[in-house]
């Protein structure tokens, strides 16, 4: 069974800053798997973001090509990539980007509303989502009112919510506190075995590599290593 | 998701508060400006129209042309006849009232029977007594009456107030009228002030003097004649229309000139006028449109660049949400459009509000008036000194399109920058908080 989710052949990103050409990522070749639960590492322009954002279909390679399964992810239009966005990643931020005049209930409710999805249809998927992520007590408060792990658990359920293929996530734990970030790597690896959803960290956390099946190192825009 | 985001609009004070006060704020004005000036000038028009020259005039031409002078030998005889014709061959909907303009000198005598002072006049006869008239009602003369009673015995008149002031008369006065006859010979005959009319126009209170049609008829030896046949038409009955009805009547009676009443002389020639015909009146009412058409553009292009910047603003205050629900896959346009619905529900919501307000407003000005009659003390203009505002749909209408056009657009030129926003800087700017 072809179990292939994203795939990059010869992958380069090259930025325009001024006059200047910055390369990004040279000649990237890169598979993640149905389910896998992997992470990015390397330092500050090491190129993380830029593979996140790849993966996400929020930019295109100046050359080589990106696959979501069969489809090639640069072919596709402006809206198509939306589609795709929507139907298949989640994300999951630093700095969580809950929206503060929305409950956790509502702030959860969001991606299954672009979805096209109604209220009344997914109430019983959001509320049992805040449930395995731990909040059901806090469902109706506001962001405002919640801890910073607290915050980031609604992150996470706002990205699974939607049942989605593959969840990126960008340095979930660096706005936490030790105790809380693993909290988070134990619910985000739980999850991730419940919902087969494969999970992409960008990270230098170290503690989010020992949760991890995969990790790979990045410097420079190449891949250093992959283990 | 509709619903999802107007949850939102109302909890974010912010991002509701500001533009929706923008848009009532807006609408209140342009609803209570459009009302005051509406009420101002159809006010203007309606005391115009009531006392001088009908929404429509039928005239005799010569006598037209020279009315400064108040020939009443250019008078149009055959009053009953031509009243029987105009009912007739006009529309069913307009009221016709008879009218005698006349001018002569008011002399009051001291007991002695020497003159104790004179002055020249400005005089209307009108019909007091019959019991379908409708000028009393029209002229708002019981409402106006400051003293004693109106003219309805024989030889008695109503003066202004101001006039009497100035002339030191009191009720039961008796005056005499020296003028000229309709076959151009002096008249004199003694009338009896029963009442002060405060008209509200300081010209007419200075100078005006209303007698009885037949007492008019009677000091003047004009049976059966009459200088004006005025014509009204209902309230809802709008004055765009009036060049029409004129047309067809001035038709009517090229066809009636043919075969004349025999009292008529071999020159007289009947002719109708609308009310924009006179006075300068028609010119007026196109400055006064494009004046107000103005002061509405000017309004919505206000309302417009402040709702745009609220839009900036509150796209600034809502960039994380945003980028996050362009991150999350909804399309520029779907967003867009979004942002549409609420900018159309915030001017809905504005207008409706605005509408309120200023409606409420306009109704005060319109029951209770404000008196403005200092400030038109020295003024020859023919304009209520209470002057009050008149709450039109119209008025309602143009609050309400521009509240709603300048809010819609406002929000959408403000979201040009969503267009513009590139996804690939999503993650930095959300990352960025």
């Amino acid at each position: 069974m072809n179990n292939k989710l994203i795939s990059f052949h010869e992958v380069s990103k090259i930025f325009k800053v001024g006059d200047e050409n910055f390369t990004a990522l040279r000649d990237i070749n890169l598979e993640i798997k149905t389910g896998s639960f992997m992470s990015f590492v390397g330092p500050s322009g090491s190129g993380k973001t830029t593979l996140l954002n790849l993966i996400g279909g929020l930019d295109v390679p100046t050359s080589g090509d990106i696959f979501f399964k069969d489809i090639k992810l640069s072919s596709l239009s402006r809206n198509m990539m939306a589609k795709y966005r929507r139907e298949n990643i989640g994300f999951i931020f630093q700095t969580y980007n809950l929206l503060p005049v929305y409950s956790v209930y509502e702030n959860i409710l969001l991606p299954l509303l672009l979805n096209g999805l109604k209220e009344n249809t997914v109430r019983e998927r959001v509320i049992d989502i805040v449930s395995k992520v731990g909040l059901l007590d806090q469902i109706k408060k506001k962001p405002s009112q919640l801890s910073g792990g607290q915050c980031q658990r609604v992150a996470i359920a706002r990205a699974l919510v939607k049942d989605p293929l593959l969840i990126l996530a960008d340095e979930p734990t660096a706005n936490l506190d030790s105790k809380n970030s693993l909290q988070i790597l134990e619910l985000m690896k739980e999850l991730n075995q419940q919902y087969k959803a494969a999970v992409v960290f960008s990270t230098h956390d170290e503690k989010v590599t020992r949760y991890i099946d995969r990790e790979i190192g990045l410097e420079d825009g190449k891949i250093i290593f992959d283990k | 998701m509709i619903v999802f985001l107007f949850r939102g609009i109302f909890r974010d004070k912010s991002r509701f508060l500001f533009p929706i006060s923008i848009v009532t704020i807006g609408v209140a004005l342009v609803v209570a400006l459009v009302g005051f000036m509406e009420g101002v000038f159809m006010g203007m028009i309606d005391m115009t129209a009531n006392l001088d020259t009908g929404h429509l005039r039928l005239v005799n031409k010569p006598f037209y042309d020279e009315e400064h002078l108040r020939p009443l030998d250019r008078s149009l005889a055959a009053q009953k006849e031509t009243l029987k014709w105009l009912e007739h061959n006009t529309n069913s909907d307009i009221t016709w009232a008879p009218r005698i303009r006349w001018g002569a000198l008011l002399d009051v005598p001291d007991v002695n029977g020497n003159t104790k002072s004179q002055t020249p006049v400005v005089g209307m006869a009108l019909d007091f007594k019959s019991s379908d008239s409708f000028e009393i009602k029209r002229l708002h003369l019981v409402e106006s009456l400051l003293k004693g009673k109106l003219p309805l015995g024989k030889n008695e008149m109503v003066i202004g107030n101001q006039l009497a002031h100035s002339l030191k008369v009191s009720l039961g006065q008796s005056v005499t009228l020296l003028g000229q006859s309709f076959d151009g010979g002096l008249v004199a005959d003694n009338y009896t002030i029963v009442g002060f009319i405060k008209f509200g126009v300081t010209t007419m209170d200075k100078k005006m003097v209303l007698i009885d049609l037949i007492d008019a008829q009677n000091t003047f030896y004009m049976d059966d004649t009459v200088t004006d046949w005025l014509g009204y038409f209902p309230s809802s009955f709008n004055f765009t229309n009036y060049v029409d009805v004129k047309n067809k009547i001035n038709f009517n009676l090229n066809t009636w000139i043919k075969t004349p009443p025999k009292d008529w002389a071999k020159d007289d020639i009947p002719i109708t006028l609308s009310i924009l015909d006179q006075q300068n009146i028609g010119s007026m009412v196109k400055t006064f449109t494009l004046i107000k058409s103005f002061v509405v553009g000017i309004f919505t292009f206000l309302m417009m660049l402040v709702l745009w910047n609220a839009g900036v603003l509150s796209g600034i205050h809502r960039y994380g949400e945003m980028g996050l629900r362009l991150a999350f896959g909804e399309s520029h346009w779907k967003l867009i459009f979004t942002l549409g619905i609420e900018g159309l529900f915030i001017g809905i919501l504005g207008s409706i509000v605005g509408c309120i307000i200023g409606g409420t407003f306009t109704w005060y000005l319109q029951e209770i008036g404000l008196n403005m009659g200092d400030a038109f003390s020295k003024s020859g203009l023919m304009i209520n000194d209470v002057v009050r505002a008149r709450l039109t749909l119209d008025g309602f209408i143009q609050g309400i399109i521009p509240g709603i056009f300048s809010s819609v657009t406002g929000t959408l030129i403000a979201s040009l920058a969503i267009f513009k926003r590139s996804e690939a800087n999503l993650f930095r700017e959300l990352e960025a908080g």
